[in-house]
């Protein structure tokens, strides 16, 4: 080998550096996002931003707190690249700031330790396009008591732009509580969060629909409803699952999580805010910082539906892409234990007696509501009947109709005028101007096993009781949240449902 | 004296102490089903390959046992009358069998566990006899429970017809009576100090219902005062439906409630494996099993309650167990050996005294009432297993209170 001639360190095109990094950003609402874990960072109670349009037509936003404040090293890092001095920040360290130099202007105004400061930049976005690192001034003066951070951007670039159609309050609230530190879940996930009140202001061009929008920030569950009682609860119905500790072992070591979350019912869903279709948003969230970034499509197994679960895992040790919309580390170890674990957790979720018995009143809404068709239809079919005055049989029931025709040889039974085989009471018979709804069914049990809607049945017809294990048990259970009986030895045998007798024709016994 | 005493509950499941004539068990407990008669002769054990090394062990025999003490494996096993025609035999034979009884022979001195003869008379009753080579008797109770005290049986069940998928209610209507019937028969003969256990099939809460009804109106009197036991089956063809297992047992257990039944100890024939830990849970007593034979006849080493590997695959480090700790033992497992019966035996010892370890430190959580280890011991068991593991869940929840 020949001589060694120097130590060598690899360059970095800074201006390329800040370009690549401030254009990682691309909806302009991130630029809240930033704002907001700063503060938050620096413990403010409060932040204002607002954001109006100058007289120039280009947008100023202002963003006001009161927190710690920076000092000159503060400043420093504020505008330098991956070099944050912050120990227990939020997001990738160092990076989030940039997004302020796809502006015109970045004025910085802040005190600490009784020291004020005055940071100005202009013209950063056309500068570093024109591969030029662009400067800042910086001011100091000494008696100032109090600390704040105010920082004012003006002509933000992004690829969507601060249109007026756009920036509305309702859409930067969703957007808040679903994607910032204002849609925290360190309340119900850890146990000392720093509260943070957050108020926004719009210039009416973007929204004159209220004056301002103030909110906390941590993300609020829908109202916790458990009790199951009543069947309309069953859509607001929602349970709280509250915080537990897992740990995971990955590669040998032990890694913990948090996890918190809800079950409930659409209307109870519909309380939550969103950004992007609502029901893309539930399911298992992955999270760090106690901010959702990513789902885990897989936990949810088929046997439930998604949009019923809501779940935040708050995980310190996932990696983050620098805009924190994705989790970065998805071909890890520790990814793959997570997602193990969550499976497990979420089948003590679905095997939680609470959730076992939602989902019975579910299967017993969906019943009612077939059976409230059913009524209408009825109704329906007994009009057709009376006008078109003809028999129509035409299906696998058809025997029994026949069967049922004979049975009414005496003229004691009338005559089936209505048949339809898809639904749940499938003949109307016709006697003497009256009309009756008939279940229709080989055997009794098979009609209750089968779970169909009866309520609204003036008879069943059955070819033979069948299994009477079956027809007891149900009588245990209860039908769909409802007391029955069957009572077959009387002399003209009957279930009764809810108090409401339905009479029962074993035709097998007419031919005997 | 009562014969089974409960010392401890946690939630639904219970630790205990059966009295048989001059045994006691410990429960829960798994009582690996033995074939003590395979038509062999006394000299070898009576014979049947796997089943004979596994009767060594049980009578602490040399070499195979190698005075290694394994009796605590063995402290309460399962046989049947109908074993008695698995591997052909003739009336000389059969008669010299059930002239004296199991434990008061030379060959089996060693043993002195808990004997349960279960009837196995569905089989015998499909084919309507006990047949030998040369010799046939019509199968009736009678003949059940003459082979079940001359085997010396310390636990004995009435003669029953199990429910099968097929079934419908009509057959099980009939069934039932049949087994009713059996049952008050049953009662009419002499004991002999063992314990009775009622042969009892269902599958939901009504169908017990029915059971115990039609039960109840063939015998003279309660059944407790007949019976010392319960011994649920059919449940063989649901082994692999956890739901359906989880079910029947709860149901059981709510009927026996109502009924006033509770202190009965309760016997699940022919089930162990994944469902074990959690029919516990909900409060049965006693199982059998012949599982951890089968699985060494078709040369599997288990590797947990759930989990099992080829025997010339396994690593016998990763086992603490007497049989895998012996160098000889180990030489023979793997092929070292001039049989096929002593390769695989020392495998079906080590399998039953894998579940025996698992069935005891379940027992040892419910005798120190600790909920907690119990709940935390049966979460790890089942953990990583998806499809068992949400039925896991609803059992530690009915019966041990909500994860939430
Ligand atoms: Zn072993």
């Amino acid at each position: 080998m020949s001589e060694q001639l120097e130590y060598r360190k690899p360059s970095v095109n800074e201006v390329n550096e800040f370009l690549e990094i401030a254009s990682d950003f691309q909806d302009p609402l991130e630029l809240i996002r930033e704002a907001l874990s700063n503060s938050y960072d620096a413990k403010a109670s409060r932040v204002t931003i607002e954001i109006d349009q100058r007289f120039d037509g280009r947008t100023r936003i202002r963003i006001q707190d009161d927190g710690n404040g920076m000092d000159e090293e503060g400043l420093t890092s504020f505008f330098d690249l991956g070099n944050s001095t912050k120990e227990d920040s939020i997001g990738y360290k160092g990076h989030g700031t940039k997004i302020y130099y796809k502006s015109d202007l970045v004025e910085v105004d802040t005190a600490k330790d009784g020291v004020g400061y005055r940071a100005v930049m202009e013209d950063p976005w056309e500068k570093l396009n024109s591969h030029e690192l662009p400067e800042y001034s910086l001011y100091s003066g000494t008696g100032v008591d109090e600390t704040y951070t105010n920082i004012e951007i003006v002509g933000f670039r992004s690829g969507e732009g601060f249109s007026a159609g756009k920036l509305t309050y309702n859409r930067i609230n969703h957007y808040i509580n679903w994607k910032t530190i204002g849609g925290s879940l360190a309340h119900r996930l850890a146990a000392d969060p720093h509260e943070m009140e957050i108020r926004v202001e719009l210039d009416d061009v973007f929204d004159d629909t209220r004056n301002e929008l103030v909110q906390q920030s941590r993300f609020e569950f829908p109202q916790e409803r458990t009790d199951l009682q009543r069947l309309d609860d069953i859509e607001s119905a929602c349970k709280h699952y509250p915080y537990r500790q897992r740990t995971v072992e990955v590669n040998g070591r032990e890694v913990t999580y948090d996890i918190v979350g809800f079950v409930a019912g659409k209307e109870a869903r519909e309380e939550l805010p969103t950004y992007g279709r609502h029901s893309t948003q539930f399911g298992i969230w992955l999270a760090k910082d106690h901010i959702k970034v990513e789902r885990v499509p897989s936990v949810v197994g088929s046997d439930h539906e998604t949009p019923r679960f809501f779940f935040v895992a708050n995980c310190q040790e996932l990696e983050l892409s620098a805009n924190r919309e994705t989790v970065r580390n998805k071909s890890s170890a520790l990814f793959d234990a997570l997602v193990s674990d969550l499976k497990r957790f979420l089948d003590r979720v679905v095997e939680d007696p609470w959730y076992r018995e939602y989902l019975a009143q579910r299967k017993t809404v969906e019943i009612e509501e077939s059976a409230d068709e059913a009524a209408g239809s009825i109704q329906d079919r007994i009009e057709r009947a009376r006008y078109a005055n003809t028999v129509s049989v035409s299906n696998s029931h058809e025997l029994i109709a026949r069967c049922t025709e004979y049975a009414s040889s005496g003229g004691s039974f009338g005559q089936i005028v209505d048949f339809d085989s898809t639904e749940d009471i499938e003949a109307i018979v016709e006697k003497g101007g009256e009309y009756r709804a008939v279940a229709l069914t080989p055997s009794l049990h098979d009609l209750f096993v089968a779970e169909r809607a009866v309520r609204e049945a003036d008879q069943i017809i059955c070819w033979e009781y069948g299994d009477l294990d079956i027809l007891r048990q149900i009588e245990v259970d209860g039908y769909l949240g409802r007391d029955i009986q069957f009572v077959l030895s009387a002399e003209e045998p009957y279930c009764e449902l809810d108090g409401e007798r339905i009479p029962v024709l074993e035709l097998q016994q007419c031919f005997s | 004296m009562t014969s089974f005493e409960t010392s401890a509950r946690v939630g639904d499941a219970r630790s205990g102490k059966l009295h048989c004539r001059d045994t006691v068990v410990e429960t829960p407990h798994l009582f690996p089903v033995i074939n003590f008669y395979c038509g062999g002769l006394a000299r070898t054990h009576f014979g049947g390959g796997v089943f004979r090394t596994v009767k060594e062990f049980l009578s602490n025999e040399v070499p195979a046992a190698n005075g290694t003490d394994y009796s605590e494996y063995f402290r309460g096993v399962m046989t049947s009358v109908a074993s008695l025609t698995d591997f052909g035999l003739s009336r000389e034979r059969y008669l010299s069998y059930l002239e004296t009884p199991v434990k008061s022979r030379p060959e089996f001195a060693e043993f002195d566990g808990a004997l349960f003869v279960d009837s196995g008379g569905y089989k015998l009753l499909n084919e309507g006899s006990l047949s030998g080579t040369n010799f046939s008797i019509e199968t009736s109770q009678k003949l059940i429970h003459g082979i079940q005290r001359a085997f010396g049986a310390d636990i004995a069940v009435n003669l029953d017809l199990p429910f099968e998928e097929s079934d419908v209610y009509r057959d099980r209507v009939s069934k039932t009576e049949a087994t009713a019937s059996f049952a008050a028969e049953f009662v009419n003969m002499d004991a002999e100090g063992s314990r009775r256990y009622l042969t009892v099939h269902g599958y939901s809460k009504a169908m017990l219902d029915r059971f115990f009804d039609t039960v109840a109106r063939t015998l003279p009197g309660p059944i407790d005062q007949f019976y010392d036991g319960i011994a649920f089956g059919g449940l063989v063809p649901k082994k692999d439906d956890l739901n359906g297992l989880i079910n029947a047992v709860s149901s059981l257990k709510t009927v026996l409630a109502e009924r006033n039944l509770s202190h009965l100890p309760i016997h699940v024939l022919g089930i162990s494996g994944r469902a074990m830990p959690l029919l516990i849970a909900l409060g049965v007593d006693t199982f059998d099993s012949s599982t951890y034979l089968h699985s060494a006849i078709n040369g599997k080493y288990s590797t947990s309650l759930f989990t099992s590997t080829n025997v010339a695959e396994a690593d016998f480090d990763i086992c603490d167990c007497p049989v895998c700790t012996s160098p000889a033992l180990r030489q023979q497992m793997r092929g070292d050996a001039e049989y096929q019966k002593d390769i695989l035996g020392p495998v079906a010892v080590h399998n039953l005294i894998l579940q025996q370890q698992f069935v005891k430190r379940l027992r040892r959580s419910i005798a120190e009432g600790n909920r907690e280890q119990l709940r935390t011991f049966l979460e790890n068991a089942y953990q990583d297993r998806p499809q068992s593991r949400k039925f896991a869940y609803r059992v530690i929840n009915q019966t041990l209170g909500s994860y939430f």
